[in-house]
Order: C-alpha cells, then structure tokens, then sequence
C-alpha cells in the first residue's frame, strides 16, 4: 500500500516529465529541416555547359519506346538503354514522403501534446480499487514488448535514413552521419527478418479479440470512444480503436514486409520500376503505421491512467476495467476471475 | 570551369566492347561490376545500331539529389564522383539514375549491397591522387595524370569521345557536316542516316 502511494504523488510530475522530453526529442529533429528543404544543391554553372549526347539521348527516348536491346554485359536491365522512371520516384520522394510525413508526425505529436496540455490525463473515475484483474498472460507480454522492441528499432532506424540528410548530417557531418547510418542500415536489415516472426505471433496472438463486432465497435466508433458525448461507450475486451490500431499493424505490417522483402532481395531479376514502387509502398505504410503507434503510445502510457500497468504486470485495476471495459469486465466477472492476478493464474 | 562529358557516335561504334575491357582492365572492378556496357538495340534487324552507356556525369544528377547520405560530389571538371567511405549501399542511386550507372557488389549474406560503384571518369576518388587506396576503392585516376578515360582513348572507331563537352560537341560536330555531305552526295535523305530516324527503324527490338 505504501509503495503505491508513494508512486501516485510522484507519478504525475515525472510523467509530464517523460511525455515532455519524448516529444522534444521527436519534434526537434524536425525544425532544422524545415529550412534545409528548399535548398538546391544544383550548380548553375555546371548545368550551363550543354551535354553533347543530349540530342542523341532524346532521339533515344523518342523512337517510339524502343529502348531496350541486348547486351553483352549480363545483368538486371542491362539491355535498357535509359530507364527514366526514376525521376517520378526521385521527386515523390524528396517533395512529397519527406516533407509530408515530417508534417504528420510533427502533427500528431503536437495534437497529443496539446490534448495533454489542456486536458491532462485520463483519470480512473472511481479511483483505484486495489482489486486486480488479469488481462494480458505471460506469453501475450512477451509477443508485445518483443514487438515494441523490433518495432522501435525499425521505425528509429527508418526515419534516420528518411531524414538524416537534412537534419543530422549538419549536426554530426558526413562522417558522423556515416557511421549513424551504416549501424541504422544494418539494423534495417536485420530487424526486418525479426519483424516477419514478430508480426505473425502479433497477428495470432490478438486475432480473436480484435474481430470487430459491429453493434459494440460500431456505437464505440460513432461516440468516439467517449471523447464525443460524454458516456463511456460500452467496450470488449479492446475497444474499436484499439481493434484498428490491431488491423494498422497487421496491414501495415504486411505491406512493410512485402515491399522491404524487393528491395531487401536485388537478386530476383526484380528492375528498377518495381524497386521504386516497393520503396515508396515501404515509406507510406512506415508513416501511416509510425504515426498510429504515437497516438498508442500517448494512450498506453501517460495518456490514461491504469493502462500501462496491463501491459507491464498483465494486470489492471477492476475500476479500471469496469469503466473502458465494460463488457470484458462483466465476461471476467461472470467466469470469477476478478482478483486473481495474471501471474498467479497459471 | 569545364565539364568533362562522354559521347557515343552511333554511326560508329561496332559493339566490339573494346571500352568494357578497357574500363575493367583499368580499373580492376571486382567481378559482376560493369562500369560500361555497349547496348545494341535491333541487333541482327535493319537499324541496328549500338551504344557505350556508363555514368553520364549529369550536372544535376538524380543520384546526388537522392542518396540519404550525401555521397556525392562534383568535381572542377564537372565530373560526379562519391566518396565510398560515407556510402551505405542502399541502392537508392540505382533506383534514381535512368542509365543503369550504379552498381553494386554483393556483400554478405542475402545478396546484400556493398558500397557503390560506378564511373569515375577515370578521375578516382576523393582519396590522395594516385594512391593505392585510391587504386583498391576507385580504380585509376588518369585523369590527374593529365590522360582522358581509358574505355574512350581504347575505341577503336573513336565512336566513344570523352572530354571538355565543348571539344566532345565540335568534333561531333565536324562528323555530321562530313556526313551529311557524303550522304547527299550520294542522294540518301539525311533523315535516314542518323539514330533518331523512324523510317527504316521500325520494328521491333530483340531481346
């Protein structure tokens, strides 16, 4: 009792706290960039001095697509003579994937700070009850926080090798930045192999419970989990929000696969065009992905009261259940397994 | 300031890949690394014609302006060269550049990428001129012993010019008044004796 006390009074402060130094540290990288985008490192002296080929390379492109032929260099596309698909991947890239997702994310992180800022924590009306109810086993545990690990890595290593131009090469130098960049390459790499097992014991693990079920979710969804209307609406055992945040992982996930398993393999005789395509569908599902996981963590973490606990002891407080989970809770209540702590259980 | 340029004379090059060997043997390129290759497109066919194609040292290059890690720079002479020792091997050159210029040796396990190789213009790279460091990572700066690049000085048909652009672009030049001379000469349309012609270039191209 005592210790609990202890880390109600304390809680608070040092939450704001951690909430306000993981958003600096998200959004800060961001600023400098910002200013670095619009510069053009294009040379125009370089660029006056005209090509001799020019006219013979759009005489290439202009006999009727015909650029393809044989060569005695054997390879991927060797016989294709020019291949300028890669403009069109070269500029959503850099106009479009950089900037926008920088925006998103910057976005989303300001709307949770925000939301914090003027409501504050998601408090457990009723108060603590000091009654545990099980939530998550062991092994459901395991597959989350394995996920979180290969997830962050991953995600981490993704956005320095999308941003790290712009924003930590003039803080490291290109020297600095190599060697940032190589380690989140190889990471990349390796984690990504990790993710294909994490994400399937993910999508097994939490299948049945996040199926949607559209009298519940569905009134869930149309009061907004409650932001909307005051009342609580009725909730399962993860709510609707909760079962999209399940299917963004899993989709996202697959798509993040997919497209990383292209480009991971150069060796399949896969051209240039479905690269490009492979890592601009591996960019938007990244974000889309990266920025539902801020909104998670916000909810799972200082965002309301009572939720981390579930994920770290498997446990959660029986107000607590009763006033997100209503349904569940009577489910628990009703099989008698109020009170009786996850790792008692088994 | 000048910028060095190559140039492939269609009329002229015969495939003999003279400026693949040239270039490999020059540079000792690890194997399954082509810094040039010819292209011959209707090969067999009325038409046919080949080209020389490595790295066009673009003035703004699609490679630059995409690598994650800034690899790249140009040089006085124009000349786009990348430093190995920052590059990651991602691969992302390859996606940008339209000529097939990059190319990577497999690395590791998963045909993994190594780090980037391409034409250097036989300029090296950014190491000490001419050191054996430079040699192992670049292959040979002949350009910083006042020579051009070797596939372009090997042609055997002088179809492939490497130089100042200016230069490359007069000596082009001077080709197709000649040619154009000879052609009429002989009452051919000038229209079906050069590359861009469609009239005698249908059909399709063999793979």
């Amino acid at each position: 009792m005592t210790m609990t006390t202890t880390r109600s009074s304390y809680g608070p402060l040092m939450l704001k706290g951690m909430l306000a130094t993981v958003l600096l540290v998200l959004i800060l990288p961001l600023v400098p960039y910002v200013f670095a985008v619009n510069t053009d490192a294009s040379s125009p002296a370089a660029a006056s001095v005209p090509n001799p080929g020019a006219d013979l390379w759009r005489a290439v492109r202009q006999r009727d697509s015909i650029t393809a032929g044989i060569s005695q260099v054997k390879g991927v596309e060797t016989g294709v003579l020019i291949n300028p698909s890669g403009k069109a991947w070269l500029e959503f890239r850099k106009e479009k994937l950089i900037p926008y997702s920088a925006y998103v994310f910057a976005g989303i992180a300001s709307a949770l700070l925000l939301y914090f800022l003027l409501h504050g924590r998601i408090r457990i009306k009723e108060g603590r009850s000091g009654v545990l109810v099980p939530r998550y086993s062991r092994y459901e545990r395991w597959v989350h926080w394995i996920m979180v690990v290969v997830f962050m890595a991953l995600a981490l290593t993704g956005v320095i090798l999308l941003y790290g131009r712009f924003v930590l090469i003039p803080l490291l130098g290109p020297e600095g930045f190599h060697v940032t960049a190589q380690l989140s390459k190889w990471l990349h790499d390796i984690m990504g192999p990790i993710f294909i097992i994490s994400l399937l014991f993910m999508a097994f693990s939490f299948f049945r419970e996040a199926l949607f079920n559209f009298k519940v979710d569905g009134n869930w969804l149309l009061h907004a989990g409650g932001y909307l209307g005051g009342k609580h609406p009725s909730s399962g055992k993860i709510n609707a929000g909760q079962k999209g945040w399940y299917w963004a992982v899993v989709f996202g996930g697959l798509a993040l696969i997919g497209s990383g398993l292209v480009m991971y393999f150069p060796n399949f005789q896969q051209g240039r065009e479905i690269m490009q395509d492979a890592n601009m569908i591996h960019g938007l599902a990244a974000v889309f992905v990266i920025a539902f996981m801020f909104i998670h963590i916000y909810l799972a973490s200082v965002g309301m009261e009572g939720s981390l606990e579930c994920m770290t002891s498997g446990n959660c407080d029986e107000n607590w259940a009763e006033e997100q989970h209503d349904l569940w809770y009577e489910e628990m209540k009703e099989e008698g397994r109020i009170g009786i702590p996850s790792n008692r259980e088994q | 300031m000048a910028a060095m340029k190559f140039y492939c004379d269609a009329e002229r090059c015969i495939e003999c890949n003279g400026c693949v060997t040239a270039c490999k043997n020059v540079n000792e390129v690890p194997w399954g690394v082509n810094r040039r290759r010819v292209v011959t497109i209707k090969d067999g066919e009325p038409g046919e014609r080949s080209l020389s194609v490595a790295c066009m040292h673009c003035a703004d290059a699609p490679c630059a302006a995409v690598c994650p890690v800034d690899c790249f720079y140009t040089t006085d002479d124009g000349i786009v060269l990348h430093d190995k020792d920052i590059c990651i091997g991602c691969g992302y050159c390859f996606y940008a550049c339209p000529f097939g210029a990059p190319q990577f040796p497999t690395d590791g396990a998963f045909a993994s990428r190594g780090k980037m190789d391409k034409c250097t213009f036989c300029a090296g790279g950014p190491l000490e001129d001419n050191s054996s460091e430079e040699f192992r990572k670049y292959g040979s700066n002949r350009i910083a012993e006042g020579k051009l690049p070797a596939c372009a000085e090997m042609c055997a048909t002088k179809a492939l010019l490497a130089g100042d652009a200016d230069m490359v672009s007069e000596i082009y030049r001077k080709r197709v008044v000649n040619r154009a001379q000879a052609a009429l000469g002989k009452g051919v349309q000038l229209r079906n004796r050069n590359f861009g012609s469609k009239v005698d270039m249908k059909g399709k191209a063999t793979n």
